[in-house]
């Protein structure tokens, strides 16, 4: 019997894990253009725009999100443009709206990731963000729960770690929130057994701090 | 807790009684080989052959039912096939034995529904006749201090290496190894299928065992990796666990399925997984054998700075600099040594056709005599920024040069200083045109605890493994401290 895995939305899968204090930027559901404009002008600019629907997986590639929209006039017109890309990629994608959030500064790109094992059951994943995870498969995993000393290796194991230790001059991002995030994380998929899978592509890792920009969970 | 495991597996490894059904007068037989086996291993207790058509094996009365035995049996070895398991369970109920070994294969790793469903209802007649099962599908246990063995000739000398392998094969293989290798072991013993007692079990068992210092496994395997996992960071909290895992590619782990019935999980979480644990990671035969060797030698270990000697005679030039090469690519460290002994090494050795640094080539010892030779390497074992000294012995070289009786001398050196050193000494003997003197050589410096490996490559993996364990024990107990 096949089972059936139900996708949540950026906004769902936010809202959760936001609830356990996993550390996300807030995306806020928008069902038409007056709306999105009027949670942009609350949450304050410059905004992100993002396509909603659970028939979306690559939300980039079919023109689905829009980065850095300074204005009100800039917000209504990516909406539109937004829709219009999507429903040509996607014929017949189940669109509930678009999530607007805010646009937070560039910090360095993590990945944290939860799959199950078929022996070991809940498996996080850490990895740099990008082309580094999806060509390099420079990633490490440890399985749940993942006390703070794991996740200091999970992080540190991975080649690219230099990258998040001060690149070049860089201030260094935060290895300690990290490890509190993957370390909520492990918390969250243990408390929630019905959760498959879990993607916190990117995390913006920071000096002082660190936050799922996008996020996904699948059932 | 602890002594009540080493009760429950006392009749497992410590049996006062064996029967062994499937034998019969015909040598050729499966049973048969196991009650010779045993005969050979020099087994104390009695033996009892079981075989349908009676007769007589070994000197040895067949009964013609494990029910006839007049005396009690603690375990029983079975070598019938799978079909006729399950009368043969009920007669073992009925003789209140022990324990019951299945050799007898043909069980969930020919992954069938029946294989598994007959798996099922002999774990419920071992549980209602108040036996544990060992297997199906393995070749059981290895007790050199009991006698109890699973190899035909030869036994090897107990020690405090313990193992537990889900192959018979690599079973097998590990306890010769550790015969010609030097490698004492106090359990070992071959699970397969692991229907009742597992791997896991047996983990715990020999963590608590008091004649085991060291743990190694062969893993293809678990029906439950959290209870896998939870055990080894256990055993691994107390004693070194050495795990090689097998099945690491999609081949392996195909072939894994259909021979012992286990899942596949990816390696990447294998490896994480026994890291998580605290176990070392090993990636086949050699280097599993290599390192439970040195942790043999090793209560504890100091360090990673390693002093590196070679050419105790001519050619140590090119094998200093790459025994330097495999330490350092390894993660070991090989430091420069002191200016004290540098100037020492300078007025033994001169200048010319020597690398005074570390790695160290002591070779133009050859033409000032073995008290410049053995003041060097003493000089340069002693430096106080070296952990532990890795010397490269070429017996191929030595032995024209030097005649037996100098290779005598020079190793009954060795022994000397290894015992007033304060500080590991591991050997490096490579193979050569003189095999026959080297294995000489390699058995005089085990029996004076000095391990000896095949090349630097593989010694520097295994000091490496073991750095890794005890680096790790000081860590975790620092936060003990702090905490």
């Amino acid at each position: 019997m096949m089972k059936t895995q139900k996708v949540l939305t950026e906004v769902e899968s936010k809202e959760l894990l936001a609830k356990d204090g996993i550390p996300v930027v807030e995306a806020r559901l928008a069902r038409n253009k007056k709306e999105a404009i009027a949670i942009a002008r609350e949450i304050g600019f410059p905004v992100v725009l993002k396509i909603v629907s659970p028939d979306v997986v690559h939300k980039t590639d079919s023109g689905g999100v829009r980065l850095g929209l300074a204005n009100a006039t800039r917000v209504g017109r990516a909406y539109s443009e937004i829709l219009s890309s999507v429903r040509q990629a996607y014929p017949g994608a189940r669109i509930q709206g678009v999530s607007v959030q805010q646009m937070v500064p560039p910090g360095v790109e993590v990945i944290v990731g939860m799959s199950k094992d078929v022996q070991f059951g809940p498996v996080l994943m850490f990895g740099l963000g990008g082309i580094l995870v999806e060509v390099l498969k420079d990633v490490s995993f440890r399985i749940a729960p993942v006390s703070k000393r794991d996740a200091g290796e999970m992080i540190r194991e991975i080649k690219g770690y230099p990258v998040l230790d001060g690149y070049r001059g860089q201030e260094p991002a935060s290895v300690t929130a990290l490890e509190d995030l993957i370390v909520r994380v492990s918390e969250f998929v243990e408390k929630n057994p019905q959760i498959e899978e879990l993607d916190l592509n990117p995390v913006f890792a920071y000096p002082d701090r660190a936050v799922a920009v996008d996020a996904r969970i699948i059932l | 807790m602890s002594d009540d495991i080493l009760k429950q597996f006392d009749p497992v490894f410590y049996p006062k009684s064996i029967a062994v059904v499937g034998a019969s007068a015909d040598a050729m037989k499966a049973g048969s080989y196991w009650v010779q086996t045993l005969v050979s291993a020099g087994y104390r207790g009695p033996i009892y052959p079981v075989g349908s058509r009676g007769g007589s094996i070994a000197g040895l009365e067949i009964y013609r039912n494990i029910r006839d035995i007049p005396g009690e049996v603690d375990y029983v070895i079975v070598a019938i096939p799978s079909r006729s398991v399950l009368d043969l369970l009920d007669d073992c109920a009925a003789k209140s034995v022990r324990a019951v070994q299945f050799f007898t294969a043909g069980f969930s790793e020919l992954d069938t529904e029946s294989g598994r469903s007959l798996e099922e209802r002999m774990v419920e007649k071992a549980r209602w006749g108040g036996f544990r099962i060992i297997g199906p599908n393995c070749i059981g246990v290895y007790c050199p201090e009991h006698r109890v063995s699973f190899l035909m000739g030869a036994i090897g000398e107990p020690g405090c290496v313990g193992f537990v392998s889900q192959s018979g094969g690599i079973a097998g293989k590990l306890a010769t190894n550790g015969m010609a290798r030097g490698i004492g072991y106090s359990k070992g013993v071959s699970c397969g299928n692991g229907i009742d007692l597992d791997a896991s079990d047996f983990l715990e068992y020999l963590a608590a065992d008091p004649q085991t210092r060291v743990i190694g496994a062969y893993l293809e395997g678990t029906r439950d990796g959290r209870r896998l996992f939870n055990t080894m960071r256990e055993v691994s909290s107390v004693k070194p666990l050495v795990v090689w895992k097998g099945g690491r590619t999609e081949v392996g782990a195909r072939a894994a399925r259909s021979h012992t019935g286990s899942l596949a999980s990816s390696p990447s979480v294998w490896s994480a997984v026994l890291k998580q644990a605290g176990a070392v990671e090993v990636h086949g035969l050699d280097e599993l054998t290599d390192t439970l060797l040195l942790f043999q030698h090793a209560e504890h270990w100091q360090g990673a700075r390693v002093g590196v000697i070679g050419g105790l005679a001519d050619g140590g030039g090119g094998i200093s600099v790459s025994a330097g090469d495999a330490c350092t690519e390894i993660g070991l460290e090989v430091p420069p040594l002191s200016d004290q002994t540098d100037r020492a090494l300078r007025e033994l050795l001169g200048e010319v056709g020597s690398i005074l640094g570390n790695p160290v080539d002591v070779s133009q010892a050859q033409f000032r005599g073995f008290p410049a030779l053995f003041q060097a390497i003493e000089t340069v074992a002693g430096d106080a920024s070296i952990d532990f000294v890795l010397i490269q012995q070429d017996v191929d070289i030595l032995l024209p040069m030097y005649s037996r009786a100098g290779l005598e001398t020079i190793n009954d050196f060795f022994i000397e200083l290894r015992g007033r050193l304060g500080k590991p000494l591991v050997m490096v003997l490579p193979p050569g045109p003189v095999e026959q003197e080297r294995l000489r050589l390699e058995q005089k410096l085990l029996a004076a605890s000095i391990p000896v490996l095949s090349s630097v490559e593989r010694a520097a993996r295994a000091i490496f493994n073991v750095n890794t364990y005890f680096r790790r024990r000081e860590i975790e107990a620092g936060q003990r401290d702090a905490a």
